[in-house]
């Protein structure tokens, strides 16, 4: 039996125990050499000749360990460079990794610690890269521009780099971030009504559900398990107007922020799912199923409805969209978005908008990196425009074409030939995320999205005569054009501001999950009647929160985040 | 080996036996070969149970895992007031004690009575069929284990499914058995025992094939029945194998398990199910507050270190058969 805290004490009081000890695995293998050429010209052009190979640990857990150069991108990036990195990703827990790696003082070349960025930079573990960038950064400062002003630490310095920064126009995602998701076949039925409340997407659900008594379907089923339960805790903050800033809302004319877990809102939500579980419409076994079950019962064809973000229920939702694909009378199974509120006059705010930056997570060069001019030379090639659509869209002729107009398309044939398989092979898998580079939503010189999901003309391609059909009802061309057009909030999202580890930001966040886990499916499940007296017990609850701590802090943050955008 | 002879003390060529610390060292020469062997498992046990033990200063730091032994933050006892203070600690350490005291006596009582019942089937296919099937439960992973109960336990699980054929409840009306909080001790004891009744036999078959079938003739020859030979010679001969186990076990009276709390645990019956394991996880580890982590496993070593001594010490009294 896996006795955690006993592993954990073990562990760091070793690591204490031997610190200074080397003998780690971690970033052993630089094969560098020293380079002679860095005081040359500080221009990207110069040809390296001798090849290196430096290690990257990725704090999270993702694609199989390997070399880009392995990769058809990999490969063409280290003939411009000479640079090949030996890519490591997280395996296990990422703070006991992380913590190794500080306690034996050896890291690898390059890091993304992810979430334990705040460790890595108290333990000093990065190198400042302000120099790097004046000398060998051109094109790092060009797309990062005043944004790295945002990344900078308490002493002035640059010590990582954002994931991404957005360049040129804003291309939105063609599909939601977030929505209520309602089954196709309930919407056919009703004739394609305009759905803009909640009120009315319970009754529309309602409706379905009465004339359909012998199916055995489910109205609603909500995701709760772990600390995926804030599919569940989220949607007040949707309904209410606001994007996904975590625990959050913040108001775009006074900067405010209001935490809204124990709010008016919550209630209202909380209510409706009562009413709906008292009609024996809500599944309640959602507050005890996995995550996995909750999946498998989006694909059985029996859940009406649910809200949820895209990234979390995708697989499930390609699975429908497959199995319609092959069988047409199938997609009636599918899932439709819904930007749904309390009521008709707020307007919803389900599709990212611009935003800012992620400040949170990063990309750093340790003190263990023996040459880090090179590896900010390679992020520095990366970002050029032609190496972001070698990354993005590939190679000409072979992944992408382009039409008379210079506009970017796949054919059929591309897009059934790119598969896991191909992404993996290619290196669109190792270069799709968690390097420096264009936002999704960029643009690029010439017009064209960044992000080949974003190309309307590809977009298009990917939709069915069905899909066409139901957005036709609506007259939208993509999903998005249904839902209010995302506003400029330079502090979003709110999740990604940094928190001192062992804070009282962190500690309110824990209790608060703590609470509303406890209190949430008492008042959902409870019979409608108890339903006040429950939630009078939660609010004393709620009360012990220092959640006006916690607002004040996230005030201040966003003001500063709003005063660096200017 | 040159000091060793060196240390050696010439043999005593008396009547006497020889005592006290002359007896020590006669038996350490003697026993050379032995001693020597053990030495590198005491550096071993030297190096990975009681280096380690220096972690322990972490509790009495606000700890940064980036700075130096002598860099840190020295704050005395205040995490462990914080633990003690706090109203979850005591709740977590009431669900830890009960969990795995549900866990100790029914593992215990179900074992022997299984290992009692198959001791005396003779159809040697049949108890092999009846271990096997037992004892499979325990090679799934708890991971497994907890998808299972909670498909078996779930609204149209079969457990929901029997109740409504049975009448007991009309459709609709299907217990949501995870999320009522005072049915997962149950639910836990419950699916430990699935789990772990078959391995927990094997010990105890073991043990009861030591015991000398003559003792079972004799008994039979004086007109004892099955039940009496089973209470008046089996058990009997088991005793001594379970007070040792009931000892050992008892020193883990604090590791009540992570595993199946954590799988099986909600936000419905997070009052009963969070133990001390799953508290520092979330408050402890989550946070990268490792202090307060080792200030909770310090108080679970020491606790279950004086249970051991304690249950130890009561077997000595009761002239029970001990561990040491």
């Amino acid at each position: 039996m896996l006795r955690l805290s006993l592993a954990m004490l073990l562990l760091s009081s070793l690591a204490t125990a031997c610190s200074g000890n080397n003998g780690n695995n971690a970033g052993a293998e630089t094969t560098s050499k020293p380079d002679s050429t860095n005081s040359a010209n500080a221009g990207t052009e110069e040809v390296k000749k001798d090849k290196v190979t430096y290690t990257i640990f990725n704090g999270v857990a993702g694609s199989k360990d390997g070399n880009t150069n392995e990769t058809t991108i990999g490969k063409m990036l280290e003939d411009q460079t000479g640079t090949n990195f030996k890519l490591e990703f997280l395996v296990g827990d990422l703070n006991t990794k992380i913590g190794t790696m500080i306690a034996a003082n050896e890291y690898p070349d390059v890091l993304i610690p992810d979430a334990a960025i705040e460790e890595v930079l108290n333990a000093g573990a990065f190198i400042p890269l302000d120099d790097l960038i004046e000398k060998y950064g051109p094109n790092i400062k060009r797309v990062y521009g005043d944004d790295l002003d945002q990344m900078r630490s308490a002493d002035g310095k640059l010590y990582f780099l954002p994931m991404s920064a957005q360049v040129g126009e804003f291309v939105p995602d063609p599909e939601p971030t977030a929505a209520f998701w309602v089954q196709r076949r309930v919407l056919e039925e009703a004739g394609y009504p305009k759905i803009k409340t909640l009120d009315q997407y319970m009754e529309l659900i309602e409706n379905y559900a009465a004339k359909h008594k012998d199916e055995g379907l489910t109205g609603m089923v909500s995701l709760t398990h772990d600390w995926r339960f804030f599919a569940t805790a989220n949607p007040p903050m949707h309904l209410l107007g606001y994007p996904n800033d975590g625990n959050v809302m913040v108001d775009p004319a006074t900067l405010e922020a209001t935490t809204y877990s124990g709010s008016d809102g919550a209630k209202r939500w909380l209510q409706a799912l009562n009413t709906l579980n008292s009609k024996g419409m809500f599944d309640k076994a959602s507050f005890v199923d996995n995550y996995d079950q909750y999946i498998a019962k989006l694909t059985s064809h029996k859940v009406l409805g649910f809200f949820d973000y895209r990234w979390q229920v995708q697989t499930a939702l390609n699975l429908l969209k497959d199995a319609a694909r092959k069988d047409p009378s199938l997609d009636g199974y599918n899932y439709f978005p819904l930007p749904v509120t309390f009521d008709e006059s707020i307007a919803d705010a389900y599709v990212d908008g611009p935003g800012g930056l992620v400040t949170n997570r990063g990309v750093g060069i340790t003190v263990s990196a023996k040459n880090p001019e090179r590896i900010i030379q390679y992020f520095d090639n990366m970002l050029k425009e032609e190496n972001q659509i070698l990354i993005s869209w590939g190679i000409k002729g072979e992944t992408y074409e382009v039409n008379e107009e210079g506009r970017y398309y796949r054919t059929q044939e591309q897009i059934n030939k790119i598969d896991e398989a191909f992404n993996e092979k290619f290196g669109f898998k190792y270069y799709s995320w968690n390097w420096p580079s264009y936002g999704n939503n960029s643009t690029l010189s010439d017009g064209n999205a960044r992000g080949v999901g974003y190309q309307p003309e590809v977009f298009q391609m990917s939709l069915t005569d069905k899909d066409k059909e139901i957005l036709g009802k609506y007259e939208a061309q993509t999903y998005t054009q249904m839902f209010a057009k995302p506003i400029d909030r330079p502090w979003y999202p709110a999740w990604g501001f940094v928190k001192e580890q062992n804070s009282p930001e962190l500690m309110w966040e824990t209790n608060k999950d703590e609470l509303t886990k406890k209190y949430y499916p008492k008042l959902v499940l409870s019979s409608p009647d108890k339903f006040d007296s429950i939630w009078g017990d939660f609010q004393k609850e709620w009360g012990k929160l220092d959640t006006a701590g916690y607002e004040k802090w996230t005030t201040e943050q966003v003001k500063k985040k709003v005063d660096m955008g200017k | 080996m040159n000091t060793k002879t060196i240390l050696a003390t010439p043999e005593i060529k008396t009547d006497q036996q020889p005592a006290g610390l002359r007896l020590f060292l006669s038996k350490l020469v003697k026993q050379r070969v032995l001693v020597f062997m053990s030495v590198p498992f005491l550096i071993w046990l030297f190096i990975f149970k009681y280096l380690p033990l220096w972690g322990w200063t972490i509790a009495f730091q606000d700890y940064r895992p980036a700075l130096g032994f002598w860099d840190q933050k020295w704050i005395g006892f205040s995490h462990f007031k914080f633990l003690f203070g706090d109203e979850r600690f005591l709740r977590v350490l009431r669900n830890t004690l009960a969990m795995s005291s549900i866990n100790l006596i029914l593992g215990f009582l179900t074992a022997i009575v299984l290992a009692l019942l198959l001791n005396e089937i003779r159809q040697v296919a049949f108890k092999r069929i009846v271990q096997t099937v037992s004892y499979l439960p325990h090679f799934i992973s708890w991971v497994v284990a907890a998808s299972i109960i909670q498909t078996t336990l779930s609204p149209d699980g079969i457990i929901n499914q029997l109740l409504i054929w049975a009448g007991f409840i009309d459709k609709g009306q299907e217990f949501l058995f995870l999320g009522i909080p005072h049915f997962f001790w149950g639910i836990f004891g419950a699916s430990s025992v699935w789990k772990d009744i078959g391995w927990n036999t094997i010990v105890y078959l073991a043990a009861m094939t030591t015991i000398d079938p003559s003792q079972y003739e004799a008994a039979e020859m004086d007109g004892a029945g099955r039940f009496k030979r089973m209470f008046y010679i089996t058990l009997p001969g088991i005793k001594s194998v379970v007070v040792v186990l009931l000892i050992m076990n008892i020193g883990y009276l604090l590791e009540s398990g992570f595993e199946p709390q954590y799988l099986l645990g909600n936000g419905m019956n997070v009052d009963y199910s969070e133990n001390i394991d799953i508290f520092v996880l979330k408050y402890g580890i989550a946070q990268s507050n490792f202090s307060l982590s080792i200030a909770a496993g310090m108080f679970k070593t020491i606790v279950s270190f004086i249970l051991l001594f304690v249950a130890n010490s009561v077997a000595k009294r009761a002239g029970e058969s001990r561990l040491f």
